[in-house]
């Protein structure tokens, strides 16, 4: 399983695309209303995943496939938010993504749409 | 050469941009593109700081608030320009002072900021990460974010030397810095 990391519009997609050969038909863009195709090799937006589980009070259990390629935005960055849940999905966010990137064969941060290796 | 700064704020993106300037200018003409235009006693005090930082270093300012290409004509050609920041630059050209908001000025600031890196002999770019926290903004300001990172991502694709400040250190990218 290989991790993309990085804060919003950073071309984390496009760099997963090139880097792993994924067409359209291997992306799942995750929003918070739909269970995610684990089916598929990549999910986007991951912590639209959190937000759902968040939502459901229940765990951030991912039944990933060996090759996947999971590509979040770094949400939990910046200020502590207000609201509750906004907050809850923040923490959560970062444990789920750090958990992932012990299994993680790879993790990338994307700069500016320059790759910064953290793993692998 | 070209160089291309970006990271949180007051973590000294400009201090290591001055420096970077100052030694590919090597004793040459240097300019700084000032492209804050002060709306308020809190703005007119972060411009006296730069003023402040910058004495003494070499600088020619250039006030440039909009349209950044035509700073290219009040500069000697082999001129090293310091433009600080991309993010109020846009910000000038996205938010208008009549009001309106032309939702247009990201592809528009991307391009010129890329004919500029190309055009110009030796210039160091400074923007600002705003792109690490929640989606929580409203319609306009996520356009800014989204347009600011087009001007970002394409500077860090044209530029010689891409880097991320961070409390005065920096992480590199991209190429090497001339320091």
């Amino acid at each position: 399983m290989d991790l993309i990391i990085g804060g919003a519009y950073q071309g984390k997609l496009a760099y997963g695309k090139e880097v792993f050969s994924l067409s359209e038909d291997d992306i799942f863009i995750c929003t918070p209303d739909k269970e995610p195709d684990f089916t598929k090799r990549c999910l986007v937006h991951f912590e639209s995943y959190v937000l759902r589980c968040i939502r459901e009070d229940r765990p951030v259990e991912a039944p990933l496939r060996a090759d996947a390629v999971i590509i979040a935005d770094d949400i939990f960055c910046g200020v502590v938010p207000m609201d509750t849940e906004i907050r809850l999905w923040r923490e959560e966010c970062g444990r789920a993504l750090t958990a992932l990137s012990l299994r993680a064969d790879t993790v990338t941060r994307l700069f500016c749409g320059l790759p910064l290796r953290l793993k692998g | 050469m070209t160089i291309f700064f970006s990271g949180g704020c007051k973590n000294g993106k400009s201090t290591l941009a001055e420096s970077c300037a100052c030694a590919l200018a090597a004793g040459g003409p240097l300019c700084y593109l000032a492209t804050m235009i002060p709306h308020d006693d809190e703005d007119r005090l972060r411009i006296r700081r730069h003023v402040a930082a910058r004495a003494g270093k070499g600088f020619t300012t250039i006030e440039c608030g909009r349209e950044i290409l035509t700073a290219l004509d009040h500069a000697p050609a082999d001129a090293t320009f310091l433009l600080d920041s991309v993010t109020a630059l846009l910000s000038n050209e996205m938010f208008r002072a009549d009001g309106t908001v032309d939702e247009d000025a990201g592809p528009r600031t991307a391009e010129a900021l890329r004919e500029l890196a190309e055009r110009a002999h030796n210039i160091v770019f400074v923007s600002d990460y705003i792109y690490g926290d929640g989606p929580l903004y409203d319609e306009y300001t996520e356009l800014y974010r989204r347009s600011l990172a087009l001007c970002d991502r394409t500077l860090a694709a044209a530029c010689d030397a891409v880097a991320e400040v961070c409390i005065g250190q920096h992480i590199l990218y991209k190429g090497a810095l001339p320091l």
